[in-house]
C-alpha cells in the first residue's frame, strides 16, 4: 500500500514527472538557444516562470463558463499524469501494467487536446475561438498516423501491453531497425500533439496572440503551461518505449538508459522546432493524410507480413 | 526641347488659357498655377487620361491665408513630376475627390478632411484619418490660425484665449 | 463554413510592433475583407515643424521614423539646400549614400528577422538580428548612435569618416556578405520558407502601378522604379546602381528582393568607401532661406520619401509635408490580403516592412528637465549595459559570434 503511494506520488509518479518535466523544458529551450546561436535560460528558469505565473492574479472572462474555465487546466494535468503510470521508464515493466495499455495512453493522451480546445471555446474570445477550432483540425489529423505509427510496432510484438512491446525489443533491439519509418512517422505526430513549431497552430503568437490560452492567466495558464511540459515528456517517454530498447539490469543503469534516450527524442523535436516555419492549417491536413498516413499504413502491411515469416 | 518642356507645350495645346501659368521649375519638375476648381478638375483629367501622368504621388494642403491650397503630384514614365494646384476658399472648401482616377489617394484626402477641413465631395466612406476620434469638431489642426498650445489635451478642447469657454470644465 | 467572423489584429497585437488596426473578416480560415486602420501614431510633426527653425526642423525630421531616420533627413536637407540654392560637397553627397545604404543594410536584415518570426520561424530572427547588431554597432561608430545618427545638416555632414572607420566598415561589410550569401541561399532554396512564402499576399505587376506601390514591393512585381536611380540624388550618379527586381508578385518575391538589395547595398559602400573624395564637409547655409517651394525624393529602405518644403523668407518654413514609403504601401494591403488565409495576414502585413510612426509622422515628447545631466559615451554606455545585465545574472559578453575568416 505504502509502496505503491510512493511509486504513484514520488517516483516514477507525481512527482518525478513534475521535477523531470520541468527539467525536460529547461533543456528543450536550452537546446534551442544554442541552436539559434544564443545564451538560453537558467536551469531554474521553467520553475522560476511557474511559480511566478502561480502568483499572478487570475482573471476570467465575465462570458466564460467559470467552473469549466478552471477546471480544464487540472483535468488535462490529471490525464497526462495518469498516462504516465502506465508507461515503463526505468524498467520495461511499467507500474501497473495490463494487456491494451497502449490504447489507454493514447487515449488519455487525446484528453489534454480536447481540454485545449475547450478551453478556447469556453474563453468566449474570437482568437480563442478560431485556435480551439485549429486545436481541433489538427487533432484530426495528426491522431491517425500517429495511432498507426504506435500499433505498428506492437503488431510485430505480438502484444498490446506496452510493458511486453517494450520487453519485446529488448530482447530483440535489431527489430526495431525495422519499425524506423513509423518512428519518423511517430515523431513528427507527436510535434502536432504537443503543439509546437511548425505544429503550433492554435497557439501561434503572431496570427492569433496565443490562441486558445489567450484568456488565461495566472494560477490556470500555470498548470496549463505544466501540463504541457509533462505532455512533452509523457510522449518523449513513450516514444522511448516502443521504438527504443530498454535496460533491465538494474534501476540505476535503466534510469541511466531512459534519460538518455528521452533526451535524444527531445533533440529531435527541438531540431525540428528550429529548422520549420510555422505551417498554415491545410499544409498540416496536406501532410498528415498525404505523407504521414501511407507511410504508417505501409509500415503496417509490413510489420503483418514480418510477422508471418519472423 | 527636352520632356519637360515637351509637356509643357501639350498642357498649353490643349488649354491655352494657362499660358504664362505653367512653368519648369528645375529639371524633372512642372509646376501649373493654382487654378479654381472647375479648370482644376478638367486639367487634371486631360493629364491622367491622355498625357500620361498615371502615377499618383500625393496630395499636399496649403494654408495660403484666405484660401486653402491643394497640390497634387503626378508623374509620367520619364519620372517628370508635376505639381497640378488648386485652391479653394477656406469658408467653402468644397473640392472633389479623385479616388476614381487614382485610387491611392483615398488616405491622402482623408487627411485633408481632418487637417485642413476641406471637404471633399465623393469620398469613399471609410475611418477618419488620421486623428482620433474624440477630437473636437470644426478643430483643423494645419490651418495657420490654429495654435497647439491652445488645445487641453485633457479634456480635448480647444480654447483660444479671446474665445469664451466652450465644453466641460478642465481638471 | 459560411458563418463570417470579424476579428481585430491590432492596435495592440503580438505580431504588430506599432499600433495599427486591420480589420479582418474571416469565412472559416479565409480574409473576405479587410479594413486598414492607422493613425494611432499621429502625433502633429508637420505643425510642429511650422514653429521650428530648418536646423531645428533637421533633428525632429530624423525622427520621423527610426529605421529610415537617414534617409528623411537626408530628404529635408536636399530640400532645404534647394531651396537656398547651395550645393554640398562631394564628399559630404558620398558619405550621405554611405551612411544611406548602411541603414538599408539594418533595415533589411530587420525585416527578414520580423519576417521570420511572423511565420513562427524564431531562428531566422535571432540569426539576421544578431548580424544586425554588426551593422548597428558601425552605425553607431560613425554616428554615436544606433538609430538617429545625426550625420547630416544642412548643407552637408556633421561628421567625417576617416582610414580607422573606413576599416572597420569593411571589415564588418565583410561578415554581412557572408552572412547574406547564407540568407540569399536559405530564402531561395528552404522548403518551409517557400511554403509559407510562396503565392500569398499577390500583388502583380498592374496592381502595383494602380495602387501606387513603392519600394521592394513595387520592385518584387517587377516594376523598376528606384528613386535612387530615377532622381540620382546625393551622388547617386556616380555609382554604379543596379536596381534588383523580381517577377514573383508575392511574399516570397519580396523577400529575394530584400536579400538581394543587401548585396548591392554592400557593393555601394565598397564602392563609395573606395572613391571618397577629398573636400570640405559642410557648406554654409544662410539661415534665413528665400522664398520657394520644393520638392525633394530620397530612396529609403522601404521606398519612396517625398518630403516638401514650402519657404517664406524667415528662419522657419510655411509647410512641410512628409510622405513616407509606407503611406504609400497601405493602399495595397488590403488588396492584398483578400482571399488568402488568416495564417498568412500577419506576413503580409510584414512583407511591405510597414512603418506606423513613418505613415502617422510621430513628434518627439516633451522632455522634462529634470536638473540631472549625465552623459555616457559610447564605452561606458556599453559598460553599464554590460554590467545591468551580468548583475541580472548573465554576461552578454559570452556570447560568440561565429566569426568567419575575414578575407582582406
Amino acid at each position: 500500500m505504502i509502496s505503491g503511494l510512493f511509486h504513484i506520488l514520488v517516483f516514477p509518479g507525481l512527482l518525478f514527472l513534475i521535477a523531470y518535466s520541468l527539467f525536460f523544458s529547461f533543456m528543450d529551450r536550452k537546446i534551442y538557444a544554442r541552436l539559434q546561436n544564443r545564451i538560453g535560460p537558467h536551469w531554474y528558469q521553467p520553475l522560476a516562470d511557474f511559480l511566478k505565473l502561480l502568483g499572478k492574479e487570475a482573471i476570467v472572462p465575465d462570458h466564460a463558463a467559470k467552473k469549466i474555465f478552471a477546471l480544464l487546466p487540472v483535468l488535462s494535468l490529471v490525464a497526462i499524469t495518469v498516462s504516465y503510470l502506465y508507461i515503463p521508464t526505468v524498467q520495461p515493466q511499467s507500474l501497473y501494467p495490463f494487456d491494451g495499455d497502449l490504447i489507454v495512453i493514447l487515449y488519455l493522451l487525446a484528453i489534454p487536446t480536447v481540454c485545449f480546445f475547450l478551453a478556447g471555446w469556453y474563453s468566449t474570445s474570437v482568437f480563442a475561438t478560431i485556435g480551439s477550432v485549429r486545436a481541433l483540425t489538427q487533432l484530426f489529423s495528426y491522431e491517425v498516423p500517429l495511432f498507426m505509427a504506435f500499433l505498428a510496432p506492437a503488431l510485430l510484438a505480438d502484444t498490446w501491453s506496452l510493458s511486453g512491446i517494450s520487453a519485446y525489443y529488448s530482447a530483440h533491439p535489431l527489430y526495431l531497425l525495422i519499425n524506423l519509418p513509423a518512428f519518423l512517422v511517430a515523431i513528427v505526430a507527436c510535434q502536432g500533439k504537443l503543439e509546437r513549431v511548425p505544429f503550433d497552430l492554435s497557439e501561434a503568437e503572431t496570427e492569433l496572440a496565443s490562441g486558445t490560452f489567450v484568456e488565461y492567466s495566472g494560477r490556470y495558464y500555470a498548470i496549463f503551461r505544466l501540463a504541457i511540459d509533462c505532455e512533452l515528456v509523457v510522449v518523449a517517454s513513450l516514444i522511448v518505449a516502443v521504438f527504443m530498447p530498454q535496460q533491465a539490469d538494474s534501476i540505476v543503469l535503466g534510469f541511466l538508459f531512459y534519460v538518455i534516450e528521452t533526451m535524444i527524442v527531445l533533440f529531435i523535436l527541438a531540431l525540428i522546432r528550429t529548422i520549420m516555419a510555422r505551417v498554415r492549417i491545410e499544409q498540416m491536413v496536406d501532410l498528415c493524410w498525404k505523407y504521414l498516413t501511407p507511410v504508417a499504413l505501409v509500415q503496417i502491411i509490413l510489420n503483418l507480413f514480418l510477422k508471418g515469416v519472423l | 526641347m527636352n520632356a519637360e518642356e515637351k509637356i509643357v507645350a501639350k498642357i498649353l495645346e490643349r488649354f491655352p488659357v494657362l499660358e504664362g501659368h505653367v512653368s519648369i521649375q528645375r529639371n524633372q519638375r512642372v509646376v501649373v498655377d493654382y487654378l479654381v476648381r472647375r479648370d482644376f478638375e478638367k486639367v487634371l483629367d486631360f493629364l491622367a487620361q491622355s498625357a500620361g501622368f498615371t502615377t499618383f504621388h500625393l496630395v499636399i494642403g496649403v494654408d495660403n491665408g484666405d484660401n486653402l491650397g491643394f497640390i497634387y503630384v503626378l508623374s509620367n514614365e520619364e519620372n517628370v513630376l508635376i505639381f497640378v494646384k488648386q485652391k479653394a476658399p477656406k469658408a467653402r472648401p468644397n473640392i472633389k475627390s479623385i479616388c476614381s482616377i487614382f485610387p491611392n489617394a483615398l488616405w491622402h484626402e482623408r487627411e485633408l478632411v481632418d487637417l485642413f477641413g476641406a471637404v471633399v465631395e465623393e469620398l469613399p466612406p471609410g475611418p477618419r484619418y488620421p486623428l482620433p476620434d474624440l477630437w473636437p469638431a470644426g478643430n483643423y489642426p494645419m490651418r495657420k490660425e490654429w495654435n497647439p498650445a491652445y488645445l487641453d489635451k485633457k479634456t480635448m478642447t480647444y480654447r483660444p484665449p479671446t474665445a469664451p469657454a466652450e465644453g466641460g470644465e478642465s481638471k | 463554413m459560411n458563418q463570417r467572423i470579424t476579428i481585430p489584429i491590432g492596435p495592440q497585437h503580438p505580431s504588430l510592433k506599432e499600433p495599427g488596426c486591420f480589420t479582418i473578416t474571416l469565412e472559416g480560415e479565409k480574409v473576405v475583407g479587410a479594413v486598414v486602420g492607422v493613425g494611432y501614431n499621429h502625433r502633429g510633426l508637420e505643425k510642429a515643424c511650422e514653429a521650428r527653425t530648418y536646423v531645428q526642423n533637421m533633428y525632429l525630421i530624423e525622427r520621423v521614423c527610426g529605421i529610415c531616420s537617414h534617409t528623411h533627413s537626408t530628404a529635408f536637407c536636399q530640400a532645404v539646400e534647394e531651396l537656398a540654392g547651395v550645393q554640398i560637397s562631394r564628399r559630404a553627397a558620398y558619405i550621405r549614400v554611405i551612411m544611406a545604404e548602411l541603414e538599408r543594410l539594418h533595415s533589411h536584415l530587420l525585416w527578414l528577422g520580423v519576417a521570420g518570426h511572423e511565420i513562427g520561424f524564431d531562428t531566422l530572427l535571432m540569426y539576421s538580428w544578431r548580424d544586425r547588431e554588426r551593422v548597428l554597432d558601425t552605425l553607431a561608430l560613425l554616428g554615436g548612435n544606433r538609430v538617429n545618427y545625426g550625420i547630416n545638416t544642412i548643407g552637408g555632414v556633421r561628421r567625417d569618416i576617416d582610414k580607422e572607420e573606413s576599416h572597420e566598415i569593411r571589415r564588418m561589410l565583410d561578415f554581412i556578405e557572408e552572412e547574406d550569401k547564407y540568407y540569399i541561399d536559405l530564402t531561395l532554396h528552404d522548403s518551409t520558407l517557400a511554403a509559407r512564402l510562396g503565392g500569398i499576399g499577390k500583388l502583380d505587376h498592374e496592381d502595383a502601378l494602380r495602387l501606387g506601390a513603392v519600394g521592394p514591393v513595387a520592385r518584387a512585381s517587377s516594376v523598376a522604379s528606384d528613386v535612387r536611380v530615377v532622381e540620382n540624388y546625393a551622388a547617386y550618379n556616380e555609382f554604379p546602381m543596379e536596381i534588383v527586381t523580381d517577377d514573383h508578385s508575392d511574399v516570397f518575391g519580396r523577400a529575394v528582393v530584400r536579400v538581394k538589395e543587401i548585396m548591392e547595398s554592400i557593393k555601394l559602400i565598397r564602392f563609395g568607401l573606395d572613391n571618397l573624395p577629398e573636400g570640405e564637409l559642410k557648406v554654409n547655409v544662410p539661415r534665413r532661406i528665400p522664398e520657394g517651394e520644393v520638392l525633394s525624393r530620397t530612396e529609403a529602405p522601404r521606398g519612396e520619401d517625398i518630403h516638401y518644403v514650402r519657404s517664406n523668407g524667415t528662419d522657419k518654413p510655411d509647410r512641410v509635408r512628409v510622405r513616407a514609403a509606407s503611406e504609400a504601401n497601405w493602399h495595397s494591403v488590403a488588396h492584398m490580403l483578400e482571399g488568402d488565409y488568416l495564417a498568412d495576414v500577419p506576413i503580409i502585413i510584414a512583407a511591405i516592412d510597414p512603418c506606423y510612426s513613418c505613415t502617422d509622422r510621430a513628434i518627439v515628447l516633451d522632455h522634462r528637465d529634470t536638473g540631472h545631466q549625465h552623459i555616457l559615451d559610447w564605452e561606458a554606455l556599453r559598460r553599464y549595459s554590460v554590467d545591468f545585465y551580468r548583475e541580472k545574472g548573465f554576461d552578454p559578453q559570452r556570447i560568440k559570434f561565429r566569426e568567419r575568416k575575414i578575407i582582406r
